[in-house]
């Protein structure tokens, strides 16, 4: 018996050491570290380049000959963006949920309401309109009169999705014009049909001066669809890392360089691409452990207990929604200013963005993160935060 | 054969031992290690190979071979010893509370010795010494203290970490209230731990100064009140949310919150606002004010100290009440007995314009309570503001700090009773009650009729600084005076609350006021304050006159009837917060002093 469980003593020391001796001889990959220049070359070359810094630059990347963005039809989509009468309840314009203030340079909104009687902001919004997230912050979205969303689906910032080619949760559509022909209609945001759409316009006496100007056709539902499309457009922010990009090199901390670099030779660029970071094509999530993730949890406790979790993502999928096709497919979103629009995911599971960042390394990577390499790639996301960038259209011509 | 391998095992457990000896000092790297590979180790081979061993070397020897040895059963007594130690050290552990912990400490300790001693007596007498195993024995011996001189591993990353620390260096408050249950529960439901996310007035105002101000002029506020969301890079304070709705944190007991955030995500979630670590890991102060401290989140972590399993903490914590010397010293300081700890905080300035805001320490240093000529005199903040109070007067609490431990004269509460009764009783009548208690220490009324003017003096006589200090331009304290002559008829009136809850204007009350660059007060926005428009606040131990005229053709006898009232936010403070906050309540008014008086 004593020799029996010497044996046993003995074959685990050995198997003990070999795996210690595998760890050892497999180290984690190691990042090089990158001198300013080198690792602006690597993100340029990779494509994740700046956001342009003027409008021209702007219209050469985004504008499209079948809706083409002129002044006038921009000033016309902010009018109708910010309109709550193109909902049922005549409460909730686009930017109920995508949240910013009309007025970009407002800075001044929380003062107002705080000190001024008859405020028409809600409680959230009077402080987190400076925020200029362009989501309503909320774990799921709520449309006009409070309707929840079917599958309980968290809304996805409107900033910088004139960079994207799919749009949506599932990416199944393809442009902003699109887009927002659904929101006006489903039951859950707007609730309008589109004859509707065209009555409210038209009960407008300022639209149909402004349709007539900008459109031949006049007051129409696409029209409507088109001139926001216009305007969402112009929806696009700089940040630290953008600078950084155009040469200052102090605009970013050495922290968040390194997180730069890590998001580059980790593999997060691979999906996360372009300008936007992301929203240039649909993938499977969770890739790893797809289709179920299991996880066993043991609990300690003098009756220890045995938890085997097991869903089909690495959080509670409340609301049940499974992507595209119920296959897991997903756009993948959009990255910049990621770190003002917690909770994160398709039903806001996951509240903070370390958390959201390890569980993208675990299951689309395949890869555990060490604390030192997710703190310095949320300082690299953090990078990517910045103001709706204010071109001053009004002068264009 | 069989017996070589128990004797090593004697040994490596006793070297093991010998290597956690204060005495020697080694690394703390390797002594977390060792300590726990020592309990390990000694349980599993208790169990499984020296139980079992001496089991049949007794039935071997005593009732087969007969052998009489008296040097056996002492090795046995001191062995069993020895292991009941062991097993009370680990389980229930060393904590202070009772006389078995340090019985069983020291059995430990120099019973090992004994046992050595005995042991190779024991193994001598019988067979010829075995060389080798001696050589190898002494030359272990002295190598030991050589291996415990290893230079000290540098310990962890926090010090080459330029601005930020991990989530996980700022241990979370819940991990502490295993042991620490009693603190933990007082500090839970204080304005301490509600100071950030959870704080609705702290939450429109830091908002509302980064709107005015900028973004970046956030951090100034976060150095006292969110100091891990600052260290771990947050640019701003966060509140939790319950699915779509704001949480109802400010009405919660306990940190349920913090509680459930835990349960989900960790430590790798950090806690913002002032947690356990914050207070417990700062090493020096500078009296300046404006989160003028040092912290250091490099400490000895017994091994598992930041495992993520239950199982792991569990251990930890063993390990840690087994042996909690080293623990007891990375989270305490002399320093934090002294009024400075506290003035890194309690005092506050403006960080462009450097022109004084709050000055509570400023003001305790020049009051007689500052006296450390004088012990018997000499007060410091945690003299008034960590001790118990009970019907109205101080009262040391005797209780425990960790659960089963030493029973001390005089614990010093986490309530850290201020002014704010309001915030934290909307948690806990406990500390609602305390605050009260302390605040009704501080002042003391008396009233006279002099040449037709009702006198009224306010004598601060119980605060160590002026009355009211803090926020002192948000505090609200007054005088409420109600003056009727023979008939019952008001003849005097001042102080009352107006309709919309506002005090009315005339009235007479202790505070600061701020004025901007064009001298018109800065309502919400102190950062604002140039120009002191009016100070009326008490210094400690002074008195404060106010006179109020009476008409001379009143009807004698009069009946005066004085309270000094106090508000922690005035109504228009409150109604602004209201409107981003919907279901806040508004503070009562709080009657510190009242004094009912008939003149002839």
């Amino acid at each position: 018996m004593k020799k029996l469980l010497f044996n046993a003593l003995l074959i685990a020391i050995v198997v003990m050491s070999i795996i210690l001796t595998i760890s050892f001889l497999t180290p984690p990959k190691k990042i090089p570290e990158y001198n300013d220049e080198k690792l602006r070359e690597l993100a340029l070359e990779r494509g994740l380049k700046p956001v342009p810094d003027s409008f021209e630059k702007l219209l050469k990347l985004v504008d499209d000959t079948s809706n083409p963005m002129t002044p006038q039809k921009i000033a016309l989509g902010s009018e109708l963006f910010f309109d709550t009468n193109l909902s049922k309840n005549k409460k909730t314009s686009c930017a109920s949920c995508h949240s910013f203030d009309k007025d970009i340079k407002n800075r001044g909104v929380l003062l107002d309401t705080l000190t001024k009687k008859d405020q028409e902001v809600t409680n959230c919004a009077a402080c987190h309109l400076q925020d200029q997230s362009g989501v309503d912050r909320f774990t799921f979205s709520q449309g006009d009169g409070g309707a929840e969303h079917p599958y309980l689906l968290n809304t996805q910032t409107i900033l910088n999705s004139a960079f994207a080619k799919y749009f949506s949760w599932s990416g199944e559509i393809s442009s902003i014009k699109e887009q927002s022909a659904n929101s006006l209609q489903d039951h859950h945001k707007m609730n309008l049909t589109p004859k509707e759409v065209e009555a409210r316009v038209n009960q407008n006496p300022k639209y149909v001066d402004k349709f007539g100007e900008v459109f031949n056709d006049g007051i129409s539902f696409e029209n409507t669809t088109k001139a926001i499309e216009a305007y969402v457009k112009t929806l696009v922010t700089r940040g630290d890392y953008d600078r950084f990009l155009e040469g200052d090199n102090s605009a970013m901390s050495h922290e968040a360089k390194r997180g730069l670099a890590n998001f580059i030779n980790f593999g997060c660029k691979g999906c996360h691409s372009d300008i936007s970071f992301g929203g240039q094509s649909i993938q499977r999530f969770p890739l790893r452990e797809f289709a179920q993730v299991y996880d066993l949890k043991l609990n300690f406790e003098i009756v220890p207990q045995l938890k085997r979790l097991d869903s089909e993502f690495p959080f509670e999928n409340s609301g049940g929604y499974l992507g595209k096709n119920n296959r897991h497919l997903f756009r993948v979103p959009i990255l910049r200013n990621v770190t003002k629009t917690s909770p994160y995911f398709h039903n806001g599971a996951v509240p903070k963005i370390r958390e959201a960042v390890d569980v993208m390394a675990r299951h689309q990577l395949g890869r555990h993160l060490t604390l030192e390499q997710i703190d310095e790639i949320v300082a690299f996301l953090r990078t990517l935060e910045g103001d709706i960038v204010d071109y001053g259209i009004k002068e264009y011509r | 054969m069989k017996t070589i391998y128990i004797k090593i095992l004697v040994f490596v457990m006793f070297f093991t031992g010998v290597l956690q000896l204060k005495l020697l000092d080694i690394a703390w790297e390797n002594f977390k290690i060792i300590q726990a590979l020592h309990i390990v180790i000694s349980i599993v081979m208790m169990l499984f190979l020296i139980a079992p061993f001496i089991y049949k070397h007794i039935q071997n020897y005593f009732f087969v071979k007969n052998v009489r040895s008296i040097d056996g059963w002492l090795l046995l007594c001191t062995i069993s010893l020895l292991t009941l130690s062991g097993f009370y050290l680990f389980f229930i552990g060393n904590r202070g509370g009772d006389i078995f912990g340090t019985l069983s400490f020291n059995l430990h300790l120099y019973g090992s010795f004994i046992l050595i001693f005995f042991f190779i007596y024991h193994t001598n007498k019988q067979q010829k010494p075995n060389i080798s195993l001696q050589i190898i024995l002494a030359s272990l011996i002295s190598f030991a203290p050589l291996y415990a001189q290893t230079p000290k591993l540098s310990l962890t990353e926090i010090e080459g970490k330029k601005d930020a620390h991990h989530s996980e260096d700022w241990t979370n408050s819940i991990k502490c209230k295993s042991c620490h249950n009693d603190i933990f529960e007082q500090w839970s439901d204080s304005n301490h731990k509600h100071m950030a996310g959870s704080n609705p007035y702290y939450m429109v105002m830091e908002t509302l100064a980064g709107e005015v101000e900028g973004q970046e002029f956030r951090k100034w506020c976060m150095g006292c009140h969110n100091p891990s969301g600052i260290a771990t890079g947050l640019g701003k304070t966060t509140h939790a949310m319950e699915g779509n709705f704001l949480s109802n944190e400010m009405f919660e007991k306990n940190a349920k919150t913090l509680k459930s955030d835990f349960k989900a995500q960790g430590n790798f979630r950090v806690e913002e606002g002032v947690s356990c670590i914050t207070c417990h890991q700062i090493t020096k102060a500078q009296s300046k004010g404006n989160a003028s401290f040092s912290l250091s989140l490099d400490r000895k972590k017994y091994a598992f100290e930041d495992s993520t399993s239950d199982m792991g903490r569990w251990f930890n914590e063993k390990l840690i009440n087994s042996n909690p010397d080293v623990h007891k010293k990375s989270y305490s300081n002399p320093l934090y007995k002294e009024s400075k700890y506290c003035a890194s905080c309690h005092d506050e300035f403006h960080p462009k314009t450097d022109i004084k805001i709050v000055s509570t320490f400023a003001e305790w240093e020049k009051s007689p309570y500052n006296n450390p000529k004088d012990k018997s005199k000499h007060k410091t903040c945690i003299d008034c503001h960590m001790t118990n109070l009970q019907n109205n007067k101080f009262s040391p609490l005797k209780a425990v700090s960790t659960d089963g431990g030493v029973i001390k004269d005089d614990v010093k509460v986490h309530y850290f009773s201020g002014s704010n009764h309001f915030l934290s009783g909307l948690k806990n009548k406990t500390h609602e009650d305390q605050t009260i208690q302390l605040l009704k220490t501080s002042a003391k009324l008396d009233v006279d009729l002099k040449e037709g003017k009702l006198v009224v003096g306010v004598t601060n006589i119980g605060a160590g600084h002026h009355l009211p200090t803090g926020a002192a331009d948000f505090r609200e304290l007054w005088l409420d005076i109600t003056v009727k002559d023979k008939n019952g008829n008001v003849v005097l009136s001042s102080g009352k609350l107006k309709d919309d809850g506002n005090i009315e204007i005339g009235s007479r009350l202790f505070q600061k006021v701020f004025g901007d660059e064009d001298g018109k007060p800065v309502g919400l926005l102190f950062w604002k304050y140039k120009k002191l428009l009016s100070d009326t606040r008490i210094p400690a131990g002074e008195k404060r006159v106010e006179s109020y005229e009476i008409n001379k053709n009143v009807q004698y006898p009069l009946e005066a009837t004085i309270k000094l009232n106090f508000r922690i936010y005035p109504q228009w403070a409150t109604d602004a917060v209201k409107t981003v906050y919907p279901n806040l309540p508004s503070p009562p008014t709080i009657e510190l002093s009242k004094v009912v008086k008939e003149f002839k």
